[in-house]
């Protein structure tokens, strides 16, 4: 119980998530259809460092948008409700994950690589069965953001003690994490978006990230549940706890998605998140 | 993200400068400035004997480890997935990122920077599997039974090799010796030599 107390405050002691990214989130997801263009705009003026990632990401190649943009208003309507999350997550929320994951042993800047890579796989799974894809990319950014409670909590190499005895035992992480710290990281990060007051549906998916609830099954657990192992198998953000997190077959049936699909999957999302590593390759290829 | 600068192949004599590396078959952390990192889908072919390749967090990924003691040539291969034929384009793209693709790749690029295929070293690591994981993906395992496909292909032998399970590795190779180690679960091992 003590460690549980630990692991709560700890939430409580954690930095606020930056209020743009926050409000964005919460106007935008669920298809942003009660967002007003006006409000969007009031919220990311107020916020010099997003306002000008709008404007830059606007402008830049990757969304070939006709003309120069010079006005916000007009930048936030061709952008759309998913890429504003996107460039409101990337430019604030990233650098909160940035140094998330020390207890599990990731580097710098790998547990936001790899919910970003997670959000391009729930992004993608959702436009092919149906889903809202701003809902499932958003969960899937804030899926492992109870391990930030983790970290605070966790002492050095104690991580690697459960990595060591999960092996041994085959039980999985998370009910490692709540045999150690009362609770694991998925609850963790759920008590964490909650606090927010982020919508339900993102909760409950962070909540069961690892483990989509059997009885009452929603499409979007199952979605960001399913981009986790995807950019588990895209080798991002493995640390510590390895691979000690099942693939539910529960979700894998009601998804009906095939070998090949999530393999195809894996590749896309690897390219998407870290383009500067493919480039690099062909040089090398080059100079020989 | 502090990737390397492009080091890795140099066809010029490698400084003269005495090697920095650890003695052979010592283990030690690497400084930043020594190491050449090695990205997921990703492989660097270096015959800078003051320098270290590196991959972190292999999970079902494998690291692949090439090294001529003579010429003292090396270089390592992090690929993710097996089989090319679920995305050409994306392999056609960054072969590096598939099992079948990257591994002759990496043998050709360290003999195209001067190793003899005749003496190359060869280790292996990683290719963890999912917990529990049924049977339907299992792509620890068909990263691993790729890896002895193409080397029984290429008519050579792992010389030591610490692959499955469920835990992430991370792999070194010590270019001024050749010696490889893994660093998993908070302990570092000498993978080779024995």
């Amino acid at each position: 119980m003590a460690a549980l107390n630990d692991a709560i405050a700890a939430l409580e002691r954690l930095p606020a998530m930056p209020a743009t990214s926050v409000q964005l989130i919460s106007l935008l997801a669920g298809g942003g259809h009660d967002a007003n263009l006006a409000e969007v705009e009031r919220i990311i003026r107020h916020d010099e460092a997003v306002a000008a990632a709008v404007l830059r990401r606007a402008n830049s190649a990757a969304f070939s948008l006709p003309g120069r943009i010079y006005g916000l208003s007009e930048a936030i309507r061709r952008l759309g409700a998913r890429n504003l999350c996107r460039i409101a997550f990337e430019s604030q929320a990233s650098s909160y994950l940035a140094e998330a994951g020390r207890a599990y042993g990731l580097r710098r800047g790998a547990l936001s690589q790899a919910a970003l890579g997670g959000a391009i796989a729930a992004d993608s799974l959702a436009r092919t069965h149906g889903a809202d894809p701003e809902l499932c990319f958003v969960a899937a950014l804030l899926r492992d953001i109870g391990k930030l409670a983790i970290d605070a909590v966790a002492g050095e190499s104690a991580l690697d003690a459960l990595s060591i005895e999960g092996e041994d035992s085959g039980r999985d992480f998370l009910a490692l994490e709540r045999q150690a710290f009362g609770a694991d990281h998925a609850e963790l990060g759920a008590m964490l978006c909650a606090r927010w007051s982020l919508p339900a549906p993102i909760v409950r998916a962070v909540a069961h990230h690892h483990a989509p609830p059997a009885d009452h099954p929603d499409l979007v657990s199952d979605i960001v549940h399913a981009a986790d192992c995807v950019a588990r198998w895209a080798g991002l953000g493995v640390g510590n706890d390895g691979l000690m997190y099942p693939f539910d077959s529960g979700a894998r049936g009601r998804l009906h998605t095939s070998r090949d699909e999530l393999e195809a999957l894996v590749a896309d999302v690897l390219a998407a998140v870290a383009p500067a590593t493919v480039r690099r390759s062909i040089p090398l290829g080059r100079t020989a | 993200m502090s990737r390397i600068p492009a080091t890795p192949l140099r066809t010029a004599v490698p400084p003269a400068a005495p090697p920095a590396a650890p003695v052979a078959g010592t283990l030690g952390r690497v400084a930043d400035a020594d190491r050449v990192v090695v990205g997921v889908a990703d492989l660097a072919v270096s015959r800078d004997a003051t320098k270290s390749i590196i991959t972190y967090a292999l999970g079902s990924c494998i690291g692949v480890t090439v090294y001529d003691p003579v010429a003292k040539v090396g270089g390592m291969l992090h690929f993710m997935l097996p089989e090319s034929s679920v995305s050409k384009e994306k392999a056609a793209a960054n072969p590096a990122m598939f099992g079948d693709l990257g591994i002759p790749l990496l043998f050709e690029k360290v003999i195209a920077a001067g190793a003899k295929r005749e003496r190359l070293v060869v280790c292996a690591a990683g290719g963890a599997e999912v917990l529990a994981d049924d049977g339907h993906f299992r792509i620890g395992n068909r990263n691993r039974t790729i890896l002895r496909k193409i080397f029984w292909k290429l008519n050579l032998l792992l010389a030591a090799d610490d692959t499955g399970g469920q835990h992430s590795r991370t792999l070194t190779l010590r270019l001024a010796d050749g010696s490889i180690s893994i660093r998993a679960q908070g302990k570092e091992t000498p993978l080779w030599p024995h």
